[in-house]
């Protein structure tokens, strides 16, 4: 009885300070969550994009430390030919306290994220996607006016050395959307720390 | 499909080693000693095969952590921080200690909590290990790599000639299999049974030892495999201790069965061996009935393995330079154990294995497994024999908590001279009935219960558990009893939180402390409050301390604020 009261007031906590409002207007894979710039990012806000990758990561995860570098370069390169890169941290903050917006922000400037690093305080974004792990990516893509995702999983075939990579899984999928083609290998195992779920 | 066979073909090739293999050098866990053990288990990864990293759980590294080193008579007290995605918990296996220190499956630790368990260490000098024990999780976090040993010294062993420098002459060995998925990830659902041996994480592993006797302290950390290990010459062994202690002298074997859980220490004697020749620690595990675990035929499905029913290679040993001060002789006795009859148990209790049929889960006594459930009543001082039936459909490898016990009788035959000695855990056969002796001489607690279970990992995960209170019937708490009332100062703290009781002879039995939003900081069986509890380390805000009172277990809650 105690412990329901107590995640009541938790959530009610929440709801408040942070002002999550859900959107129901939109597919699932819409969202409105706060940028550690401050301001709400939402799919809705980029209309010219064809498509958006969608990048599940956290602070704290070690394996996750390893990719911001390479999050900067693909948007570099991505978010020019209409497909921009958004990072979502959906931990559990009450366990994580690395993970907490303020060290968020602290963590985007140290690492000079070009992409916008949004805080799904309710972990809603990241069931609404079905994220298990960080990172895990997605790439979502305009079709009839609607969002379908047309790659889930991993970023590429080595987490703590880029230059061995041989398999880049999320760009290849990126590629053969811009070139009107089939994504080849829809669906890969993301690897990375386990997201909590509340 | 293509990365998956290679995979396949790289692990087929693991496995198969010969004289040309690529070995890796055996990792040798760093050691933790003296009284303070700060121990930290996390999400990482580690690199296993080529290409991509492996997650892992690891503590104090990325698998298998450090090899905690206790002396017989010293109160070790454990600062066990978990910064894993998933609560669990840590348990001392074999250890005698209070059930509320033991990290079975009721002392679950939150992420971001630090659990301070401490006990005396009465044990005897052997090897022991901790490993999570989160019901339904074991297998998960075990295969993970969550985990590592304890080596227990004493003044009997030390007064012995026995090898004992640590990674030199005197080497733990855990045992273990992995298969590893297309994506280099721990595949800890497709089958029970690994693909590639490893020994303290390390695949296809090689080590120096030098030319004399030299000690194997060797885990069966499996999921569920059983070992016949033997060397690969076929030379003659010596196995000087079980579970929980040496024996009364060594004994001579060419091939020893070590099932999950269970240690066993050897002496090897390389004095006759050439520098630089090799040899192999080896497990003969082809052609052992059904019920042996690893028996099984298949490659394939849930108990499939490329290890099942074949010999293969453990470990590649290159004998080097005999060092100084080596051991150049088998002592021809050990210690003196005065082991429990089966005349001195007053208690006889039955268990039989039930279930496990295609589809259901093995239990005990036809029953369900549950937290809330004690099975078994012992009450303190008593000894008792314990007989575990099965005749049931696959061998098992049954553990008891807070016991070491002497086996006295198994009905397949004669109890083997390598298993004689102090045991926690003992290969139960298909068709076998089993007996052993202990002596519930302590730590009486009617609320904290010891668990006995397969060790097994998916036959304890899938409820072929009980659990046991020890009770002094003379200390019964009231039920609905209040607890000890106390005030918190200072109130605001900023270093040490301090605990007044209004009635100066309560104790604590438990203290949690929480944060306002409910996240658990600390977990605190039976603390010593005299100093009061470090709170430095908390950012500022309210907290709740609960404090179960240890005379009548009731509980009561104050707040603070830290500054
Ligand atoms: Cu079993």
């Amino acid at each position: 009885m105690k412990k329901s009261l107590l995640n009541l007031s938790l959530l009610l906590v929440l709801f408040l300070t942070l002002g999550f409002v859900p959107d129901n207007n939109e597919s699932n894979y819409d969202f409105r969550l706060k940028n550690v710039d401050g301001k709400y990012v939402s799919l809705k806000d980029y209309p010219d994009a064809k498509g958006f990758i969608i990048i599940f990561t956290c602070n704290h995860c070690p394996f996750a430390k390893l990719y911001p570098p390479r999050f900067n370069d693909i948007n570099t390169r991505y978010k020019k030919l209409g497909v921009p890169l958004i990072a979502i941290s959906s931990s559990d903050t009450i366990i994580y306290s690395d993970d907490s917006y303020p060290k968020m922000v602290r963590k985007a400037k140290a690492g000079k994220y070009n992409f916008p690093y949004l805080y799904d305080n309710l972990q809603t974004v990241a069931r609404n996607y079905d994220a298990q792990k960080t990172p895990h990516a997605y790439v979502i893509w305009k079709e009839n006016g609607k969002w379908v995702v047309k790659y889930n999983g991993g970023i590429d075939d080595n987490g703590k050395h880029p230059e061995l990579v041989t398999k880049h899984y999320l760009t290849d999928a990126l590629d053969a959307l811009l070139a009107g083609k089939e994504v080849a290998l829809k669906e890969t195992k993301s690897i990375g720390c386990k997201i909590s779920f509340r | 499909m293509n990365i998956k066979n290679i995979c396949v073909t790289l692990v087929a090739f693991i496995g198969l080693t010969n004289a040309n293999a690529q070995y890796n050098p055996l990792k040798i866990p760093d050691t933790l000693s003296g009284t303070v053990f700060n121990l930290t288990v996390r999400d990482t990864f580690k690199q296993f095969l080529p290409g991509n990293q492996t997650i892992t759980a690891g503590v104090n590294g990325d698998f298998w952590g450090p090899t905690l080193i206790f002396n017989q008579g010293d109160t070790v007290h454990i600062n066990l921080q978990s910064e894993l995605n998933d609560s669990t918990t840590m348990h001392w296996h074999g250890m005698h200690l209070p059930a509320v220190m033991d990290g079975g499956p009721h002392q679950v630790i939150p992420p971001g909590t630090l659990w301070q368990p401490y006990w005396k260490i009465d044990n005897k000098a052997t090897t022991f290990w901790y490993h999570p024990h989160l019901h339904h999780h074991t297998e998960e976090q075990l295969s993970l790599g969550a985990g590592g040993m304890i080596i227990v010294r004493d003044a009997e062993e030390a007064a012995l000639p026995l090898p004992r420098t640590y990674g030199v002459d005197d080497l733990p060995l855990a045992l273990t299999s992995r298969k590893f998925d297309a994506f280099n990830a721990i595949d800890y659902t497709s089958s029970h049974y690994g693909d590639t041996m490893l020994v303290n994480g390390t695949l296809n592993p090689q080590v120096t030892l030098p030319k004399q006797f030299v000690r194997l302290r060797i885990l069966n950390a499996e999921m569920e495999r059983g070992y016949n290990l033997g060397f690969s010459d076929n030379r003659t062994f010596w196995v000087i201790g079980n579970d929980g202690g040496l024996l009364n002298a060594p004994v001579a074997l060419t091939r020893v069965p070590i099932m999950v859980g269970e240690r066993v220490e050897i002496l090897v004697d390389l004095g006759a061996d050439a520098i630089g020749s090799n040899v192999n620690l080896m497990a003969y595990n082809a052609g052992h009935p059904l019920g042996f675990p690893g028996a099984e035929p298949g490659t394939t499905g849930p108990f499939g393995s490329l290890l099942n029913n074949r010999n293969f290679n453990i470990l590649n040993i290159v004998v080097g330079a005999t060092t100084t001060g080596a051991i150049t002789s088998l002592p021809a006795t050990l210690v003196t154990n005065i082991y429990p009859t089966a005349a001195d148990a007053t208690l006889t209790r039955n268990l039989l294995v039930t279930d496990g049929t295609p589809g259901t889960a093995f239990r005990f006594d036809n029953t369900d497994f549950d937290l809330d459930n004690i099975n078994h009543h012992v009450v303190k001082g008593t000894t008792e024999m314990w007989t575990v039936k099965n005749n049931n459909i696959f061998g098992h490898s049954f553990h008891i908590h807070d016991v070491q016990f002497k086996i006295v009788s198994r009905s397949s035959g004669a109890i083997a001279a390598y298993e004689s000695g102090w045991k926690d855990s003992y290969y139960l056969k298909i068709g076998e009935t089993v007996s052993f002796v202990a002596k519930f001489e302590d730590y009486a607690d009617p609320l904290h219960p010891f668990m006995y279970h397969c060790h097994f990992a998916p036959h304890e995960d899938g409820g072929m558990m009980g659990q046991f209170t020890v009770e002094d019937p003379s200390q019964v708490p009231t039920i609905g009893s209040k607890g000890a009332t106390f005030t918190l100062y200072p109130n605001p703290a900023s270093t040490r939180l301090f605990f007044s009781f209004d009635d100066p002879s309560a104790k604590a039995y438990y203290v949690t402390v929480s944060n306002a939003i409910g996240r658990t900081l600390l977990m605190l069986p039976r603390p010593e409050l005299k100093n009061g509890i470090d709170i430095s380390n908390f950012p500022p805000g309210m907290y709740v301390v609960q404090l179960i009172d240890e005379k009548t277990k009731g509980t009561v809650t104050r707040k603070f604020v830290k500054e």
